[in-house]
């Protein structure tokens, strides 16, 4: 089991409760929407994944490691191991798409070697290959997503969480990028994404998590986005 | 720490000092003021002590002896000195001897002490130098106590105006150093404050992509350490041109006025550099320290 959380609460500090009781397993190379209204408690649980905030009660297992007893020193290489793409994208704005990639990569310290390798071949994957030099402001929005993408699977993460990445898109740009996810779930990665995109939900026929007043409301295989 | 890390730090740090102008050189200047400040006080100490040292030296107790004492107790009375704690050395002048000591030095005003071959009034003496000059009360009070003894006399109060001019300079000087450290650590975590916040996008990705804390905070640790050496650099400069000159002054224009001198510029040069390093590096590495654990919530 890649992700599981077990018995998993979170109230914020003035009392307002986001998660109860979650239960949540996911399998390795699985693809999964999380959704639901706004404020349900999406982001909550993806902060908790990332060890953002502290899970009040439960266990929340990545990769077989305690999440909620991981000590602050470990979470860097927690990180490492999860992806992540958010919906503005994160950009460094004074950074070309290449220096924008390689970062990631030197901010692990990984070799100079393996950087020069590594960032073209993601940036072929999502298609950027010869938009390498230009800056991100000369990039249109989903094209800057196909950056993100590509710099949350330089480093290799067994996991992919998707925080509404198409939420700024257009429908065409949006199917854009659900290909690139598409194709990076098939080459193994488990993709957890967070959505209100109701049509694509309904279209790609996966797992759906739909989360409401913080608790599960619904858990399909191949589900649809539902009402 | 690999070298491309430490590269990394190193441009990071330059760019953001270039990029913040203004507050850099406000920084840099504060810590060059405090280097100022404290490297002044610094040369004054260490040549109040080099001063207090070659007058210490010099400090003697003076006994005068009873009248008409016979060689066998004043050799007596040289040995009992000898033995009190802390005498290096007592040497024997007899009334005569001084009284020639005293005519040599009135020179022109001898004429003073005409008519007073006859009647001396001046008694035997022993001069008795010290190893430590503060223990002069102790063995003034040692020899009082000795009999035979018409009176104990020590440049007191000289000493004492020395001593205490020596401790007054390091206390004033603790205090204002110490307010100038606290207003460049101060000024410092403030510009590092602003680099924090100009760089916010970049941390918060830093942290998703699982940078860790210090490889975060390196480049704003660099930034201070800098700054804080980059001012440092600034004032030994100042100060080692104003002292040479300063110096080179004292000895031209008092030359065969003064026996005392400032202390050799190498002297000074030398601890003088390794402190203010060591302080602008503190001053720097506390002052950036301060801004990323305030703002640099990893």
């Amino acid at each position: 089991m890649l992700i599981e959380l077990v018995n998993v609460s979170k109230t914020f500090s003035d009392g307002h409760r986001a998660l109860s009781n979650i239960n949540i397993k996911i399998d390795n190379g699985e693809f999964v929407f999380l959704v639901g209204p706004s404020g349900a408690g999406k982001s909550t649980l993806i902060k908790l994944l990332l060890k953002e905030l502290e899970a009040d009660q439960g266990t929340i297992l990545i990769n077989d490691k305690d999440v909620t007893r991981m000590k602050r020193k470990d979470i860097p290489f927690l990180r490492r191991s999860i992806g992540v793409v958010f919906q503005d994208f994160r950009l460094l704005h004074e950074k070309t798409v290449y220096e924008n990639v390689a970062f990631a990569m030197e901010v692990v310290e990984a070799p100079a070697k393996d950087i020069r390798r590594q960032v073209p071949i993601v940036l072929s994957l999502v298609g950027l290959s010869k938009k390498s030099n230009l800056y991100p402001s000369q990039l249109s929005g989903g094209e800057q997503q196909r950056v993100s993408l590509a710099r949350a699977m330089v480093n290799g993460p067994s996991i992919l969480i998707a925080d509404e990445p198409t939420g700024n898109l257009d429908p065409d740009t949006s199917w854009e990028i659900m290909r690139n996810l598409s194709e990076i779930n098939h080459r193994g990665t488990t993709i957890l994404m967070a959505t209100h995109a109701k049509e694509i939900v309904d279209a790609m026929k996966k797992r759906v998590i739909a989360i409401e007043e913080c608790t599960i409301a619904r858990d399909d295989k191949k589900g649809g986005y539902g009402i | 720490m690999k070298a491309r890390t430490v590269k990394y730090f190193f441009k990071q740090s330059t760019r953001s000092i270039w990029r913040n102008k203004v507050m850099s050189l406000a920084s840099i200047g504060s810590v060059m003021a405090a280097l100022l400040v404290i490297g002044i006080f610094l040369i004054l100490v260490l040549n109040v002590d080099y001063l207090a040292t070659k007058l210490e030296s010099q400090v003697e107790i003076k006994v005068h002896l009873m009248d008409g004492l016979s060689e066998n107790i004043i050799n007596d009375i040289n040995k009992d000195i000898k033995e009190i704690a802390g005498v290096k050395d007592s040497v024997f002048l007899s009334k005569d001897e001084a009284l020639k000591k005293f005519n040599e030095e009135l020179g022109e005003n001898s004429y003073l002490l005409e008519g007073l071959e006859g009647d001396n009034p001046l008694s035997d003496s022993f001069i008795v130098t010290l190893e430590d000059p503060r223990l002069a009360p102790k063995a003034t009070l040692a020899i009082s106590a000795m009999s035979n003894i018409e009176k104990v006399v020590y440049g007191k109060e000289e000493l004492e105006k020395l001593l205490n001019i020596t401790y007054l300079l390091r206390v004033g000087s603790l205090v204002i150093v110490g307010i100038l450290f606290l207003i460049s650590i101060f000024i410092i975590s403030n510009t590092i404050k602003l680099t924090v916040f100009a760089r916010r996008r970049e941390i918060g990705i830093m942290k998703y992509i699982g940078a860790t804390d210090w490889f975060v905070r390196g480049p704003f640790f660099f930034e201070g350490i800098l700054l804080g050496l980059i001012g440092c650099i600034a004032s030994i400069i100042i100060l080692g041109a104003g002292y040479y000159f300063i110096a080179n002054y004292i000895k031209q224009q008092m030359f065969g006025l003064l026996v005392i001198s400032l202390m050799p510029f190498k002297e000074v040069v030398y601890s003088l550099v390794i402190a203010l390093i060591v302080i602008g590096v503190i001053i720097g590495s506390l002052g950036s320290m301060i801004s990323i654990r305030k703002f640099l919530k990893v």
